[in-house]
């Protein structure tokens, strides 16, 4: 059980990246969701999936691109991509319609990415499906391995496959995710409910699944869950995921916040929201919700990057840890 | 091979169906039963005005020399998916085989698209009557898109041949418009994946086992196969990837290949021995061929024209 001597909590430290002050990409109009880092020598790549306009009929498609910060001043903006890192797949396919998000590791000289495909159905708004993609110019493009996805559904995960989140630890590659497991009727619009869900791997492209929800419903039976971040640090494994209402969840009382659970395994995980550190502020950006964590190790010291209002749809800002995660 | 053909043999039209399914008959598949042969089909419910179906998997059992019809199933013989699932708009075929003191059913699920019309996944439901009814395994497919096959897999067939499930079925390679203001036409081949428990399968991931013979654009579907002494032998059929819902010169037709190790496949289509007969009901088209054996006999069940709307028919090997 917790001590309280093992608190920690996340000190504020402000809006990074909102991409209405960089104009000049049509297709990075608004939003800059889900942001995942990788490490360079002198600045810190943050990836995030972004939107042009809505078409015609006010639907979107997700591109994902990004954005290079000062490494020793994250709140200083480098290099925006002049392009996005992804195509959108071809017709038919998985990926047609969007790519988001996006979580990349190295692998010897390449990076390594897993993305979140999106297509449009009929009877529900959308599918998702996992995708994987190597850079061998440094995360500056990327290519895919196939046009399909690498996840495959399965009888227990039948849809809604999202939000990978790639990691290794020792000899095997892990991918948290999302599956969906019910799409719920409210008011006449198909909500999707998904749980976290974890997968292994040798290679990263056979993936031996869990097959089961790592983290405990809280808020409800039907509660979301989404961005399984997982980091190793003073011995445990740490996730901060986001969790929502299943229903009212544009709402201020409904919607994301930010929660926390441990292992000591990878196998067992015990959640403990309340060790979050972080929560929505009285006013600003964040006000509303705080959603999307990811959470990496810079210089001795402990960041988080993670969205506000409208889960990003004004850019993601930065925290940084204050105690210790143990 | 030569099929001597026994004519059509059921007419859904002939027949109260469940699931206000009311025309086709389409893709029949046998299990032979104590004293009869049951084959189930996929026929069809209207899905409101926009001219859209749901197809609904049915049975019709009968003699075993395929004389008489004995009945027609009058349930569900599996539900189709919930809301947002692989099998939500139909299910077309079902591939079924006895395993173990079950049936095992591999299903092809429907789902319908917005920028292409439908995709399609593998599911499989385990029947423990006989084949009366079927319980899916769970919401999802065991077989769906994957890196090199990134659509439109189905059509499953499986067999098990020494301890091994085969599987032979198709995977989507192209969505294409013939002109800006076409609908999307697919492209589909012939695949193989194995299996020890026929739940958890190993694809070939893309590999296209059967050669095309028309063109690249050749669309190959239902695969049936059936071993004979020491070869295997496959019927499926193909056709043109567009105009070929009307045009005789260009719908499916039935071909054949064969294989002395179940992996490497050597088209023969003039040894098929089967084909289209004029005036007849499979005048024009001839698809979705089942190949089974039944006291010491091969029968093939096949549609003819308008890809099995008017139903089903047989032949038997000669």
């Amino acid at each position: 059980m917790s001590s309280a001597g093992s608190r920690f909590r996340w000190k504020k430290l402000g809006p990074v990246f909102d991409p209405a002050r960089f104009p000049g990409r049509p297709w990075l109009r608004e939003f800059a969701q889900a942001p995942a880092t990788l490490v360079f020598d002198t600045f810190v790549r943050v990836y995030f999936s972004c939107r042009p306009p809505a078409d015609a009929n006010g639907q979107y498609v997700s591109h994902s691109a990004f954005v290079d910060l000062d490494r020793k001043d994250l709140l200083r903006v480098l290099r925006v991509a002049e392009r996005p890192i992804l195509e959108l797949g071809g017709l038919g396919t998985f990926d047609e319609f969007g790519t988001y998000p996006v979580s990349v590791a190295r692998d010897d000289e390449e990076v390594v990415a897993y993305y979140g495909g999106w297509t449009r159905c009929e009877s529900v708004p959308f599918n998702v499906g996992i995708g994987c993609a190597r850079s061998r110019d440094g995360g500056e493009t990327f290519e895919k391995l196939g046009p399909g996805p690498v996840l495959p559904y399965s009888p227990s995960e039948p849809f809604v496959l999202s939000g990978p989140k790639i990691r290794r630890f020792g000899e095997l590659w892990f991918l948290w995710y999302i599956a969906g497991r019910k799409w719920k009727l409210v008011d006449g619009r198909a909500e999707p409910v998904y749980k976290i869900r974890m997968a292994s791997s040798a290679d990263g492209l056979r993936w031996k699944r869990h097959d089961r929800d790592l983290i405990e419903s809280r808020i409800e039976p039907d509660e979301a869950q989404a961005s399984p971040d997982v980091i190793f640090l003073g011995g445990r494994y740490h996730m901060f995921f986001c969790y929502r209402y299943s229903t009212g969840y544009r709402s201020r009382e409904r919607g994301y916040r930010i929660g926390y659970a441990a292992s000591d395994d990878l196998e067992t995980w015990t959640r403990d929201d309340s060790k979050a550190g972080i929560d929505v502020s009285a006013e600003g950006w964040d006000s509303e919700m705080v959603s999307y964590p990811h959470v990496f190790e810079l210089d001795g010291r402990v960041r988080m990057l993670y969205l506000g209002n409208e889960v990003g749809r004004g850019g993601f800002g930065l925290a940084e840890l204050h105690g210790a995660l143990s | 091979m030569k099929w001597i053909k026994l004519g059509k043999i059921f007419d859904p039209a002939d027949h109260s169906l469940p699931n206000n399914c009311v025309e086709f008959a389409q893709s029949p598949q046998a299990l032979v039963c104590d004293g009869f042969v049951r084959i189930y089909f996929s026929t069809r419910e209207r899905d409101g005005a926009g001219g859209k179906y749901r197809s609904h998997i049915a049975f019709v059992d009968m003699e075993k020399d395929l004389s008489r019809i004995l009945r027609v199933s009058d349930r569900t013989v599996i539900e189709l998916g919930g809301l947002g699932c692989f099998d939500e708009h139909g299910i077309f075929p079902m591939s079924v085989l006895r395993h173990g003191g079950r049936v095992y059913g591999y299903t092809c699920g429907w789902n319908r698209r917005v920028s292409v019309s439908v995709d399609t996944a593998i599911g499989l439901a385990w029947s423990d009557d006989d084949g009366l009814t079927f319980h899916k395994l769970g919401d999802g497919p065991i077989l769906g898109p994957s890196l090199q096959e990134p659509f439109l897999v189905g059509d499953p067939f499986v067999a098990v041949h020494e301890g091994v499930f085969h599987m032979w079925y198709i995977f989507g390679t192209a969505w294409k418009r013939l002109g800006p203001s076409d609908p999307p036409e697919r492209t589909y081949k012939i695949g193989h994946a194995t299996s020890l428990d026929g739940v958890s399968w190993q694809k070939e991931e893309g590999r296209r086992i059967v050669g095309d013979r028309l063109n690249p654009d050749e669309s190959q579907a239902l695969p049936t196969v059936l071993k004979i002494g020491a070869r295997w032998h496959m019927l499926f059929c193909y056709r043109e990837s567009t105009d070929f819902r009307r045009n005789r010169d260009r719908g499916y037709r039935i071909g054949y290949a064969w294989s002395d190790d179940a992996s490497h496949w050597t088209r023969e289509d003039e040894s098929a021995g089967i084909d289209v007969t004029a005036g007849a009901w499979d005048s024009d088209m001839l698809c979705y061929p089942h190949v089974f054996e039944c006291d010491g006999r091969v029968y093939l069940l096949y549609n003819g024209n308008e890809f099995g709307r008017h139903g089903f028919g047989a032949a038997v090997l000669g």
